[in-house]
C-alpha cells in the first residue's frame, strides 16, 4: 500500500513538473504502461532538478520520421524537468556543426553520425567533456562497454584523452537480408557458415538465378556500402587486432591481408553472374534502390548484405518475418574467430555546456530513453538494462540480441580512419575496384593517400 | 522586298528546329518530374515515368486474403476474393504461385498449393482457394501475376508535402473560380467600361479566397508527414527572407551605381575595379567570419542577419549590372538636367531610376530566384539550433528523410516550390531580356 502510494506520488510529481513548465505535454506512451522501465524513470524524475526556463538545443542528422520519434523521447525529459528542449535535424549536419561551432552558435548537444568528426572537433577544443562518471557507467551498462568508451574518448586541444561521446542509436551491419518465401520456393536453407554462404552463392548461380543485389550508389558518398563489405570480411578472415591495426594504419592498406579481403569482396561483386544487373551495375545502382530487387517479380536476387536500417527502403507493403528476414553474415567455420559483429552508430557530445545539457545527457542513461525509441523505429541499443520486449518487432529484437551477445564488436572501420581516407579514397577506390581495377593497385593508391595525410 | 537580309527560308528553318530542340530539352526532364510527382515510390522504382501514361504489362506479387477470412462450404475450407482493388481494370495474362515459375498457369487454371489445397485465378483477378483442411498461417498466399495494368496516379505525394487533400481542394476551387470567371465575363460582355473589365478577374479571385476560407484547404494531417502549418509557415518565412533580401540590395546598388557612373570623385575607377574583383570571390569564404561578426555584434541568427548576408552577397553583381546600364544612358539628358539646376539626387530619382527600370527589374528577378532557392545561406545565417525558423528549401530537404532517396517527395516538392518563382518570372520576364542585353550591347 505504501509502495503504491509512493509510485503515485512520484508520478504526480512528474505531472506537476509539466504543470510548472506551463505547457501541456502529451507523452507518447503513458507513464506506467507498456514494456518500459518506468521505475527507474520515476525515481530519476522525482529527483530531477527543476530546469524551468532553461533551453537545451540538440542538433543532429535525423530527419523525417526519426526526428519526431526522438522528440517523443525528449518529451519525457521536458515533463520531468520543465526545461525547453528542441531538436533540429539537418541533412548537411556535418558541415553545419563545424560552421556553427567555429562561429560560436553551436547547439548545446550535437548528435554525430560517426566518431571521426567528433574526434576532430574535440582536438580543436570545440567539444566539452561529458559529466563525471558517465564513462564508468557506459563501461558497466553497455554490451562490450569498454569498446564504446574507447570509441567516445578523444584527445582534447592539449592532447589529454577525455570522454566526449555517448553512443545512442547503434546499427548492426553484419546482416544479410532475404525473402524467406523465395528461399522456400527455391529450396534453399539459411547458411550458418561462410563456407555454406559461398556454396549457396554458387548453387544459385548454377541454377541460372542471381544470388546478390549490391548497390554502391549514394550521391557524393558513393562507394561506402563496399567499405562495409570489406570490413566485414576483414573481421572474418583476420583477428580483431589486425582489424584495429588496419583502422589506424599500423597495418598498411596495401598489406596482403587487406588486399585478400578486397579480393574476397570481388569474388561476390565482380562476377556478372553473381550480382543483379552484372558487375557493371554495382557502382551505378543506388544503395537505396538495391534491396528492392529482393521483392520484385521474378526476384532479381536472393540476398542483400546491408545494415539494420535498410528496411526503410523496402517496398511499402513488405512485412517483417514473412516477406523479409535477415541472417547473420556468417563467419568462417575453418577460422576460429568467433562471431564478429560490425556496427556503426551515432554519438552525442556536448558542444555548448550548460546545467540542463548535462542533465539531459544523464537522462539518456535511463533505459526509458532507449526503450521509447526502440518501440517506435528501427533503433538498436547496446544498453543492457533495457527491456527487450520494447523492440518494435521480432526482427529488431533479434538484432538487439546480436548486439548484446557479440563476442567481438568492431566499429565501422571507414568511420575510424581519417576523413580523407575513410570518407574519401576508400570510397572512390572501391568504386574503381568494382569497375575492374586491380585490387593491389587500388590498395596502393589508398595507402598513398593516407601517407599524404600524415 | 522579300529577301532583304539574305535567304529567310533557310535561316528560319534552322531557328525553328533549334528552338524546338531547346524547348524539348527543357520540357523532357520537367515533364518527367511532373509525372513522377503523381506516382508512388514503388512505381518510380519499378518503371520509368514515360511508361506511366500508358497501360503496361507488369509483374506483380499480390497476396490473397489471410487464412483468417476462410469460410467452410460443404466440408471444404474456402478463401475467396479479388487480387485487385475494385474497378482497377487489370487483366491477368499468366500467373504462378512460386517465385521460380511466375508464368506457370493461365487464367482459369487450378494450381496445387505446396501446403495443401488448390487455388484458381481468373483473368480479372478473382480467385478461389479450396482445401479439405483449414488453411494455416497469418499471411495470405503469394500470387505472382503478369497483368496489363491501366495507368494509375495519386495525389498522395502532394498530400505529404502540402497537407492532406490540399492539392485536391486547390484544384477544385481553381476550377470553380475559372467557371465563375467565364460566367461573369459572359454576363458583362456588353459593357465596355473599366469596371466590366476588372469584375470577372476580381470576382474569381474573391471566390477562390472565400472557398478556401469557408471550406478550408486541408482536411487533417497525413500520418507521419508534416502538417500543413509547417509548410505554410516555411512558405511565409521564405517570403520574409526573400522580399527584403531583394529590395535592400537593389536600393543600395542603385545609389552606388549612379555614383560610380555619373559622379566624379577621386578613386572611382579603383572602386569599380574592386566591385568587379569581388564578383569572383566565392561567398562560402565569408560564411564563418560573417557569422562570427553577426554573433559578435549581437544580431545572432535571424531574419536581420540573413537580410544583411543576402544583401552583401548580392551587391557586387547588382552594382556592376546597374552601373553598366546607367553608363549607357544618354549623357545629354543628364547634362541638360544639370544645366537646369537639378541636384544629383533629383537627377537620380527623376531621370535615372525611371530609365533604368528594365535593369532594376532584371536584377530583381535574379536576386529573388536566388534567395528563394537558397539553402546554404539560410542554414548558416537563419536556421538556429531551436529549429523555430525555417525556409521552404530546408523544409523540403527534411521531407526527404534521414537517408534521402524519397524521389517522389523530391519531384513533388520541386513543383510546389517553383510555383512562386514561375509567377514572378512570367510577370517580369519581358524586362529580363531587355535588362540582360542592356549592360552588354550598346
Amino acid at each position: 500500500m505504501m509502495n503504491r502510494f509512493l509510485t503515485t506520488a512520484v508520478a504526480f510529481a512528474a505531472t506537476a513538473g509539466v504543470a510548472a513548465a506551463g505547457s501541456h505535454i502529451e507523452l507518447k506512451f503513458p507513464v506506467g504502461e507498456g514494456p518500459f522501465n518506468w521505475d527507474s524513470y520515476n525515481e530519476w524524475a522525482g529527483a530531477a532538478p527543476d530546469l524551468s526556463g532553461q533551453q537545451v538545443t540538440v542538433s543532429g542528422p535525423w530527419l523525417q520520421p526519426e526526428d519526431d520519434y526522438f522528440r517523443d523521447v525528449l518529451d519525457y525529459f521536458i515533463a520531468a524537468t520543465g526545461a525547453d528542449v528542441t531538436y533540429a535535424g539537418s541533412d548537411s549536419f556535418e558541415q553545419n556543426i563545424v560552421i556553427d561551432a567555429e562561429a560560436g552558435s553551436a547547439p548545446n548537444i550535437a548528435v554525430f553520425p560517426q566518431p571521426g568528426l567528433a574526434a576532430d572537433m574535440a582536438s580543436r577544443g570545440l567539444l566539452s567533456p561529458l559529466p563525471d562518471g558517465m564513462g564508468d557507467w557506459v563501461a558497466a551498462n553497455y554490451g562490450a562497454g569498454d569498446s564504446w568508451v574507447d570509441l567516445g574518448t578523444y584527445a582534447d586541444e592539449t592532447g589529454t584523452d577525455q570522454l566526449y561521446g555517448f553512443f545512442y542509436n547503434v546499427n548492426v551491419k553484419s546482416l544479410v537480408w532475404y525473402s524467406p518465401e523465395n528461399f522456400e520456393d527455391a529450396g534453399y536453407d539459411v547458411p550458418e557458415t561462410m563456407e555454406e554462404l559461398r556454396d549457396l552463392t554458387e548453387t544459385i548461380v548454377a541454377e541460372g538465378e542471381v544470388p546478390w543485389c549490391i548497390g554502391l550508389g549514394s550521391g557524393a558518398a558513393t562507394g561506402w556500402p563496399a567499405t562495409d563489405w570489406v570490413e566485414d570480411i576483414m573481421l572474418r578472415t583476420q583477428p580483431p587486432e589486425i582489424y584495429d591495426g588496419w583502422t589506424t594504419n599500423e597495418v598498411a592498406f596495401n598489406d596482403p591481408r587487406v588486399i585478400a579481403a578486397i579480393e574476397e569482396f570481388g569474388w561476390f561483386a565482380r562476377d556478372d553472374a553473381k550480382v543483379a544487373g552484372g558487375a557493371g551495375a554495382v557502382a551505378a545502382t543506388d544503395f537505396r534502390d538495391s534491396p528492392k530487387g529482393l521483392f520484385s517479380s521474378p526476384p532479381q536476387c536472393y540476398m542483400h548484405r546491408q545494415a539494420s536500417f535498410v528496411p526503410a527502403f523496402f517496398p511499402e507493403d513488405v512485412e517483417f518475418g514473412v516477406d523479409a528476414d535477415f541472417f547473420y553474415f556468417p563467419a568462417y567455420q575453418s577460422k576460429d574467430l568467433g562471431s564478429p559483429v560490425l556496427g556503426g552508430g551515432t554519438l552525442m557530445a556536448i558542444t555548448d555546456p550548460s546545467e540542463a545539457a548535462s542533465a539531459l545527457m544523464e537522462f539518456f542513461q535511463l533505459p526509458v530513453a532507449h526503450e521509447i525509441m526502440m518501440a517506435q523505429t528501427g533503433f538498436l541499443t547496446p544498453h543492457k538494462g533495457v527491456n527487450l520486449d520494447a523492440y518494435l518487432n521480432d526482427t529488431l529484437r533479434k538484432q538487439g540480441e546480436i548486439l548484446i551477445n557479440a563476442t567481438t564488436f568492431r566499429f565501422d572501420g571507414s568511420d575510424l580512419m581519417p576523413g580523407g581516407v575513410g570518407a574519401g579514397t576508400f570510397w572512390t577506390g572501391m568504386v574503381d575496384y568494382t569497375g575492374g581495377k586491380d585490387a593491389t593497385a587500388v590498395a596502393d593508391q589508398i595507402q598513398a593517400s593516407w601517407d599524404a595525410l600524415k | 522586298m522579300d529577301n532583304i537580309a539574305g535567304s529567310k527560308a533557310g535561316l528560319s528553318w534552322a531557328v525553328h528546329i533549334s528552338v524546338a530542340l531547346l524547348v524539348f530539352l527543357w520540357l523532357f526532364p520537367t515533364v518527367g518530374l511532373f509525372v513522377s510527382s503523381f506516382r508512388t515510390a514503388d512505381q518510380i522504382a519499378t518503371s520509368g515515368w514515360w511508361k506511366a501514361m500508358f497501360p503496361s504489362e507488369q509483374n506483380q506479387t499480390i497476396r490473397a486474403a489471410s487464412p483468417e477470412t476462410q469460410i467452410e462450404q460443404n466440408g471444404m475450407f474456402v478463401i475467396e476474393g479479388n487480387l485487385f482493388e475494385n474497378g482497377s481494370g487489370a487483366e491477368i495474362s499468366v500467373w504462378g504461385i512460386s517465385s521460380r515459375a511466375i508464368d506457370a498457369f493461365t487464367p482459369g487454371e487450378t494450381a496445387e498449393l505446396r501446403r495443401g489445397g488448390t487455388i484458381t485465378v481468373q483473368a480479372d483477378g478473382a480467385y478461389r482457394m479450396e482445401n479439405a483442411e483449414a488453411f494455416e498461417g497469418t499471411r495470405g498466399q503469394r500470387v505472382f501475376v503478369t497483368a496489363k495494368t491501366p495507368p494509375e496516379f495519386t495525389l498522395g505525394n502532394y498530400d505529404t508535402v502540402l497537407g492532406k487533400d490540399v492539392a485536391r481542394n486547390m484544384i477544385i476551387y481553381a476550377i470553380a473560380a475559372a467557371v465563375f470567371f467565364f460566367v461573369l465575363r459572359f454576363l458583362f460582355r456588353g459593357h465596355d467600361s473599366t469596371l466590366a473589365g476588372i469584375i470577372p478577374g476580381a470576382g474569381a479571385v474573391i471566390l477562390l479566397i472565400l472557398l478556401a476560407l469557408v471550406f478550408g484547404l486541408s482536411s487533417g494531417a497525413v500520418e507521419g508527414a508534416q502538417t500543413t502549418d509547417d509548410m505554410a509557415g516555411a512558405f511565409f518565412s521564405t517570403l520574409t527572407v526573400t522580399i527584403p533580401a531583394t529590395i535592400i540590395p537593389i536600393v543600395i546598388a542603385a545609389f552606388a551605381a549612379y555614383a560610380l557612373a555619373w559622379m566624379d570623385f577621386p578613386g572611382r575607377a579603383l572602386l569599380i575595379a574592386a566591385v568587379v574583383a569581388l564578383l569572383v570571390v566565392p561567398l562560402q569564404l565569408a560564411l564563418i567570419p560573417l557569422l562570427k561578426l553577426h554573433l559578435g555584434v549581437g544580431i545572432g541568427k535571424g531574419y536581420l542577419g540573413i537580410w544583411l548576408a543576402h544583401t552583401g552577397f548580392g551587391l557586387p553583381l547588382a552594382i556592376y549590372l546597374l552601373r553598366n546600364y546607367m553608363v549607357g544612358l544618354p549623357r545629354d539628358i543628364i547634362e541638360c538636367a544639370k544645366v537646369d539646376g537639378a541636384t544629383d539626387f533629383q537627377i537620380f530619382v527623376r531621370i535615372i531610376l525611371p530609365l533604368s527600370f528594365p535593369a532594376l527589374a532584371s536584377f530583381a528577378i535574379f536576386q529573388f530566384l536566388w534567395t528563394w532557392n537558397d539553402l546554404l545561406v539560410a542554414k548558416v545565417f537563419l536556421i538556429d539550433a531551436t529549429g523555430e525558423t525555417t525556409v521552404m528549401t530546408n523544409a523540403i530537404v527534411e521531407l526527404l528523410g534521414t537517408r534521402g532517396g524519397n524521389w517522389e517527395i523530391l519531384a513533388t516538392a520541386a513543383f510546389v516550390s517553383i510555383a512562386v518563382p514561375l509567377v514572378v518570372f512570367f510577370a517580369m520576364q519581358k524586362y529580363l531580356v531587355r535588362g540582360l542585353l542592356a549592360g552588354s550591347v550598346k
